[in-house]
């Protein structure tokens, strides 16, 4: 028995040494990837250390050859869910069928066959003053009225302050409505703080494929509250030097977004419960509405006096108009919940200025030919 | 600290080989395990730490002087005591926003109801299992069940234990606690039994459910307005596939991960899209919530006992506060009412004794029928699940009339589909032959195929991992 139990043992060592060799062998890249993504701080910089000894120790055998090449076969069927990725291989196989076209590279998320930069964003001229004071109420004026049939197409870009009860609003409210095209240009956990984790400047056209889109409503920056590494440098979140970087990446995203004329409405985060994370958005509603009041195509717009209380400040609750108490926010007290960005949605539809076709409008020729027959009918009576 | 992680991955390592270098003392081995368990529970949100301990010892207390107690009276004052305690816990950080947004709409149905402060406490992780834990370990201390006395280390352990703190299965004390009396037996794990439950958890979660969440059903049930018929359809199915994938998938994980600990868990799912009835459907589905709900509400409200309109008393309230257990929040209710309505009907129609009936019952046709009668039925009740609000749920049923074309159907999306619902038709023996096939091999390569396999869901996954839908509850 004794003996048992020692084979027994000796076989769960052998199934633990047969699986650590096999995992380093075959994700010592994933491995590196993951401990790049890891928060800025001491237990990345340790991980960091340990998965790049083993990667170069494994690289020269060509271990990541089979990753890479696996990934490079599914983003050709189609399976990846990174819009960078897939979009690099129809370039490439676009580039295969016709050379002529010119090949245009795009990053690999996650193979580091092309690592990413640490701050792709370009940097800018001087950076403008953070103003302290945020507008309590901006009127958003209303985009000029459609021409001919052409729908307004409208990007609703950011992160999980996007992806979580605001797009859904949005999305059922232009679901009926003709004029209106959505585009869906938003990923959970993602920010500009990071682009090590998720490069919005090279994800967002590729997630637009062929769109161009004449408005854009962004919310983005819940996950931004924390420090970066820059050419090197850590940087904690709320330093000079963060501040300087963090504003650049914006002001470089908010360039993409503006570059083919789109009018962008950069929704300001709402205050949070906790004090400590409400003055970490507060600061990155800070720096976004310094940059956004920059471009005359862009409005910042604060949705404090619609989600918060009097003074701007969190609240849960709400009576709605027919005397039911909603919840304004998520069970995790961040994000907006549906009946709270159903408040939001009214203002954002009037600056769409797309309303749905008037009956008169949708009349078809078959209803047209009916009240044709009516009104010679009652001409003849 | 969710399973599909590298975090996790390291963490179950290092535990593995602690635990097993300490096994030959008994104290010290548990000892560690709680330890990891609290780290475990911590590495999300410590501040819920405490939480976990004192429910955790004031149900083990309890439990100890509802055995010391002699007279029948004491027992059942110490036994209201700690469930009522248990379920005060539960009721203020699952039910306190609910609780005053449904009196707040009554009364201003009423008149004009007045303007205060609604508490909202953020909910602690996994907070129904490891109550429902508690209560099992007072239940079965009641009822005699636990045949030594409640020591209060092993009680910790018991309801703190890492696999299942956070989403099941939820054990039962008279099956575990005996567990932690006996020295661990290495020579009773069954490695490559084990192993193949983690690849195929995470499998199930991390490729099939991810993928119909985030490519499928997160799309249609934000917007159901924008879909018809086919798309509709295909996302209703699609949630059945996933939240069946993401459940058992953490429970295989879980099974797994205890038993190259060397414990024993419960089956927590038996192919539940296979069910001849709805009966059959609650022996499949979550297993140890379902028997959970029979020993300890359903049998002490009289179970089937009494006449049938109490039976089917009985059987609406089991259901709807299994509907409530698994989230405050009206839809929920909903759900629950309605598998309580299918359990009633079901029990009904099998009272009907006609001979040709009884005929018809027993055809290979009549029970494929059935099949696809009772997932369609469950299909339906998922609608309510996953839907937001009643307006979301019913629009999705007002879109199945619209005609329209299954746009969202992609080749990912159909494979992890059909790996999802057809999946569950797999005979048994498969898996069986698999392992049998293992345990030839010697233990390195066996890891190593298990290295390969977890290389390949990590390729087929996505970039990023949801969490768990249960964690919610």
């Amino acid at each position: 028995m004794r003996a048992q139990r020692y084979k027994s043992l000796s076989q769960l060592a052998g199934a633990m040494a047969g699986f650590a060799i096999a995992i380093l062998l075959l994700e010592s890249e994933a491995l590196l990837v993951w401990a790049e993504r890891l928060e800025i701080g001491p237990a990345r910089a340790e991980a960091l250390k340990a998965a790049t000894f083993v990667h170069k120790k494994l690289e020269p055998i060509g271990a990541e050859t089979v990753r890479q090449q696996s990934l490079a076969a599914l983003d050709r069927l189609g399976w990846s869910d990174d819009p960078a990725r897939l979009a690099a291989a129809r370039n490439r196989i676009a580039a295969i069928h016709s050379p002529d076209m010119p090949f245009i590279p795009t990053m690999a998320k996650q193979s580091r066959s092309t690592p990413a930069p640490a701050n792709s964003a370009p940097p800018r001229g001087a950076a403008v003053p953070i103003l302290a004071a945020l507008p309590a109420n901006t009127p958003l004026a209303q985009l000029p009225a459609l021409q001919g049939n052409q729908p307004r197409v409208v990007a609703l870009v950011g992160d999980s302050m996007m992806a979580v009860g605001l797009s859904n609003v949005l999305l059922r409210e232009a679901a009926d409505n003709k004029n209106l095209r959505v585009i869906k240009a938003f990923r959970s956990g993602t920010g500009l703080a990071r682009p090590d984790v998720f490069d919005w400047m090279e994800e967002y056209p590729a997630m637009l494929g062929s769109d161009k889109p004449d408005a854009i409503i962004v919310a983005i920056g819940a996950n931004d509250g924390q420090g970066f590494v820059d050419n090197g440098k850590v940087l904690p979140f709320g330093s000079a030097e963060w501040i300087k970087v963090y504003q650049q990446r914006t002001a470089a995203f908010l360039d993409l977004l503006t570059q083919n004329g789109a009018r962008v409405v950069w929704v300001g985060l709402p205050p949070m419960k906790s004090s400590q994370y409400d003055a970490r958005i507060a600061e990155i509603n800070r720096i976004a509405y310094s940059v956004v009041s920059q471009v005359p195509q862009a409005t910042w717009w604060n949705p404090d006096f619609l989600v918060g209380d009097s003074s701007g400040k969190y609240r849960e609750f709400e009576s709605s108009s027919d005397g039911r108490t909603i919840r304004l926010r998520q069970p995790d007290s961040i994000h907006l919940s549906d009946e709270g960005a159903a408040l939001l949605a009214p203002t954002l539809m009037n600056w769409l200025n797309a309303r749905p076709l008037h009956i008169a409008e949708l009349e078809t020729p078959k209803t047209l030919r009916a009240a044709e027959r009516a009104k010679t009918a009652k001409r003849s009576h | 600290m969710l399973f599909p992680t590298v975090e996790f991955g390291l963490f179950f390592l290092a535990v593995l080989v602690v635990a097993w270098s300490a096994y030959r003392v008994n104290w010290l081995h548990k000892l560690f395990l709680l330890a990891a368990s609290y780290f475990f529970y911590g590495f999300w949100d410590w501040h819920y730490v405490p939480l976990l301990f004192a429910i955790s010892l004031a149900s083990a207390v309890i439990a100890q002087r509802i055995q010391a107690s002699e007279g029948l009276r004491a027992r059942k004052l110490w036994l209201v005591l700690g469930v009522m305690l248990c379920l005060a816990t539960l009721a203020y950080y699952k039910y306190t926003v609910f609780a005053f947004t449904t009196a707040l709409d009554l009364w201003s149905r009423l008149g004009r109801a007045p303007r205060i402060r609604i508490p909202s406490p953020l909910l602690p992780l996994g907070v129904s299992f490891f109550v429902f834990h508690a209560i099992s370990l007072l239940m079965d201390a009641y009822r005699g069940k636990l045949k030594e006395r409640v020591r209060i280390h092993d009680a910790l352990l018991y309801v703190a234990f890492f696999p299942q703190l956070i989403a099941g299965p939820i054990l039962r004390a008279s099956s575990f606690l005996p567990q932690l009396r006996a020295h661990r037996n290495p020579a009773k794990i069954r490695i490559n039994r084990a192993l193949l439950l983690i690849a195929a958890g995470l499998f199930k979660k991390v490729v099939v459910s991810n993928l119909l969440a985030t490519r499928l059903v997160e799309q249609v049930f934000a917007a159901p307005q924008a879909y018809a018929r086919g798309d509709i359809l295909l996302a209703v199915y699609g949630y059945a596939a996933q939240i069946y994938c993401d459940f058992s998938g953490y429970t295989d994980i879980a099974i797994g991960c205890a038993m190259l600990l060397g414990y024993r868990f419960p089956r927590n799912f038996n192919a539940p899209y296979t069910a001849t009835s709805p009966q059959d459907f609650w022996r499949r589905w979550h297993i140890s919530l379902s028997s959970w709900l029979r020993d300890y509400l359903y049998i002490p409200l009289g179970g089937s006992r009494g006449t049938a309109l109490r039976t089917a008393a009985n059987l609406m309230i089991t259901m709807l506060l299994g509907g409530l257990w698994h989230g405050a929040a009206w839809t929920f209710v909903a759900w629950g009412a309605l598998h309580g309505f299918y359990l009633v009907v079901h029990r009904a129609w099998t009272s009907i004794r006609w001979w040709p009936l009884a005929l018809l019952r027993c055809t290979a046709m009549w029970r494929w029928a059935s099949r696809l009668l009772v997932f369609h039925a469950v299909c339906l009740g998922w609608v309510f699940f996953r839907a937001p609000s009643f307006a979301i749920a019913f629009t999705i049923l007002r879109r199945l009339a619209v005609p329209g074309l299954c746009t969202l159907a992609t080749v990912p999306v159909s494979m992890a589909l059909f790996a999802g619902l057809v999946g569950q038709f797999q005979p048994l023996r498969w898996r069986r032959a698999l392992e049998f096939e293992l345990n030839g091999w010697p233990a390195f390569a066996c890891g190593a195929a298990f290295a390969a396999a977890l290389f390949v869901i990590e390729l087929l996954g996505p970039s990023g991992v949801a969490p768990f839908i249960y964690f919610r509850f």
